[in-house]
């Protein structure tokens, strides 16, 4: 029973970093219909931007996933105003492909200015402290993300839900061009959700390297997850999200144990395709 | 008029294009070059090792093509070989993908015209990478890939230099067995770890085969995908089956995760013992700090053997002014140097660019290798090299100590590893 209790537990740790990746993709889907592939990259770069900081100036992720954050929100600005925003309004595919071109660049920036090799903070503050809960354990980083995650993606409901400018956001969401008539600046919006998405993705960067290594291929199994998820959840709900992470978090752990390691990405991969052909809206859309 | 003006344009354009070609013709038959192909993955979640290999055979190329007559390796003390021919390498990424691998294989024999391919570090490239040089009768010489499966396929062009996972499974397990006729200890059950690819696989098979052939109990057989996000599930299994000892093949970044997994399940085995893997990376060792600590793996080369093979040292130098960081060579980057060397002293001794009369020689010879533990390289039929050899060491603040075979060793082995909590 411990055992069985400690891998549920472990998924649901693993599903809370998830979530955390995952909210920010299905808020751009949702909201603009873009497909972020560089998501992936943005989680690498918050990785990054940690372990140097953690590197040359002695800062612990604890604190500089703050940093992180903030980089990843202006660079995903930045991003939205060079990058996205010439291509809202054209086919899906143009903005897909994008995405796709910059995650490229983003690698490849990444192989050439700090090399293909991994880095790994030594010495963090909770890096592999335990929490001994009598037959079971909890990992002190990962339950840090994990409250880390559900605190922020709470926040982004309530904000999305309770506040003008997320009201504003589902309005832009449901047709921009009724949106616009209402006098919402939807470019601003769009601006202002990418950044969201980017930030969401880069507090989860930002605090990983307390266990795993940096390197520029980092961020792309995440992704790929996050898609699933995204797909899983519905786009563009949170809660959806949140709920298809850990969905994704259990079975991984759950078949990885009771099947054989080896089958716990064919479960996730698979349970998506089920999902997608009974009801390709995902589990929570709409 | 403006016909005329794009013919005569069109044509200007034409003659300078053949003379140009001409002239490099020229250059090309003058230079006296022999064109090596190398393939590791420069890129990729093994990057790492495959930097490091590439620049392992720029540093014997170095050795080959200039004279340094103070370095005590064949062909250093003479510039070139087939009196005055230069190497010229011609670099390839395979990226760790077998697809890409075996394309990249035939670009460079069809495309770029090399004599031969060095590579490829991933066993699962080198198989198909092989094949691709197999079926055009040119050498492919592999340094590092350790899949005991590449020697038995009855090919004639491909030769290995490092050990097999055969033989250092059946190492392992002669470690345990002197251990625990020496050390009193009484390790029974066994486990491995291993990535999903060609090199775990096989290392697996034959560490399961090396374990229940010495009536050892294999109570965990664990895959995991590489690059994976988490490697929990991986290690409650371990962690479940309790084997007394663990033998991994994790390369690079996995390695690191399954350790820094480990520490955080508060698991770990009375013994680990790993192949070509992680566990030989310096700087990995030095990235884990105390974490590493007390694991133990085979070892061709590290700078705690220097004092067994001293032509290192010279050749090393050479070797860290083409890598960054500068690192000292290791047993996988090591043997890609070793495999340079000689596929030169092969060309060299055939007198000619004859493939045919190199692979002949290749297996009739015994080569002087000074960078081997060995000393020597000698090709059995299906290319492997029945002198290499490796010690197991332990590592052991930052520094890797060796503990088996007992002729080489300089410390004893800490057994079992010290918990997690016991350690600072």
């Amino acid at each position: 029973m411990a055992i069985f209790l400690q891998v549920v537990l472990d998924g649901l740790l693993n599903g809370m970093l998830y979530a955390l990746i995952t909210v920010g993709l299905s808020l751009i889907w949702g909201v603009m219909d873009v497909i972020n592939f560089a998501h992936g990259e943005f989680l690498m770069v918050a990785m990054y931007v940690t372990y140097w900081l953690g590197f040359l100036m002695n800062v612990d992720p604890l604190i500089s996933w703050i940093a992180s954050a903030a980089f990843v929100f202006i660079l995903s600005v930045i991003v939205y105003k060079l990058v996205i925003s010439p291509l809202i309004g054209k086919p899906p595919l143009s903005a897909l492909l994008a995405t796709f071109g910059l995650s490229m660049l983003i690698k490849n920036i990444c192989l050439n200015r700090f090399s293909p090799n991994f880095k790994l903070l030594s010495d963090t503050y909770l890096g592999g402290r335990v929490i001994p809960m009598g037959d079971l354990i909890l990992p002190l980083p990962q339950l840090v993300i994990a409250i880390v995650s559900l605190i922020v993606i709470t926040c982004i409901y309530r904000f999305m839900t309770r506040s003008r400018t997320g009201w504003a956001i589902q309005a832009t969401a449901m047709d921009r061009d009724a949106a616009e008539l209402m006098g919402i600046d939807t470019s601003k919006i769009y601006a202002l959700v990418f950044g969201i998405g980017g930030a969401c993705v880069g507090i989860a960067g930002g605090l990983l390297p307390m266990y795993m290594p940096v390197h520029p291929e980092a961020g792309s199994l995440f992704s790929l997850i996050a898609f699933v998820c995204v797909a899983l959840g519905g786009f563009g709900s949170i809660v959806g999200s949140l709920l298809a992470a850990i969905l994704v978090g259990l079975v991984e752990a759950l078949v990885g144990f009771y099947v054989a390691p080896i089958f716990k990405y064919v479960a996730v991969f698979g349970l998506y395709l089920i999902v997608i052909l009974i009801r390709p809206k995902g589990l929570f859309g709409w | 008029m403006s016909k005329r003006w794009g013919r005569v344009i069109a044509s200007i354009i034409v003659i300078a294009l053949l003379a140009g070609f001409a002239v490099s013709g020229v250059a090309c038959a003058e230079e006296k070059v022999i064109k090596i192909g190398t393939l590791f993955p420069l890129t990729g979640p093994v990057a790492l090792a495959g930097q490091r290999c590439k620049a392992a055979v720029e540093a014997a190329v170095e050795v080959i093509n200039n004279s340094y007559p103070d370095i005590p390796v064949p062909l250093a003390d003479q510039e070139g070989i087939l009196d005055g021919y230069k190497i010229v390498l011609i670099h390839a990424d395979h990226q760790g993908k077998p697809d890409v691998g075996k394309s990249e294989a035939e670009r460079l024999f069809d495309q770029e015209g090399v004599f031969a391919i060095i590579g490829s570090y991933n066993s699962a490239v080198t198989k198909p990478a092989s094949m691709v040089a197999e079926r055009r009768k040119r050498i492919f010489m592999c340094g590092a890939s350790s899949s005991a499966e590449l020697t038995k396929r009855g090919t004639r062009y491909f030769f290995r230099i490092a050990p097999t996972d055969e033989t250092e499974s059946i190492e392992f397990v002669n470690f345990i067995k002197w251990l625990n006729e020496t050390e009193g200890t009484n390790y029974k059950t066994f486990g491995v770890i291993y990535e999903n690819t060609e090199f775990g696989k096989h290392a697996a098979q034959e560490a399961k085969k090396a374990i229940e052939e010495a009536g050892f109990e294999y109570v965990a057989d664990v895959a995991f995908n590489p690059g994976a996000t988490n490697l929990n599930s991986e290690v409650q299994m371990l962690k479940g089956k309790n084997p007394d000892v663990v033998f991994g093949a994790c390369l690079g970044a996995d390695y690191i995760l399954w350790i820094k997994t480990m520490k955080q399940l508060s698991w770990l085995p009375k013994v680990s013992l790993n192949y070509c893997s992680g566990y030989q990376d310096p700087l990995i060792a030095q990235q884990l700090g105390g974490d590493g600590d007390y694991f133990m793996g085979t070892t061709g080369y590290s700078p705690e053997l220097a004092e067994l093979m001293p032509a290192v040292a010279p050749v090393e130098e050479i070797y860290k002014s083409k890598i960054d960081p500068p690192v000292p060579f290791d047993s996988d980057s090591i043997q890609e140097a070793v495999a340079m060397l000689v596929l030169a002293q092969a060309i060299e001794k055939v007198g000619s660019l004859d493939t045919e009369k190199i692979v002949d020689a290749l297996y009739a010879n015994e080569w002087d290798s000074p960078l081997s533990l060995g000393g020597k390289v000698a090709f059995a039929p299906g290319g492997q090299n029945i002198k290499a050899m490796s010690t197991i060491t332990q590592l052991i603040g930052g520094e890797y100590r060796r503990v088996f075979p007992e002729e080489f060793a300089n410390a004893e082995p800490v057994v079992p590893m010290p918990s997690w909590d016991q350690r600072k």
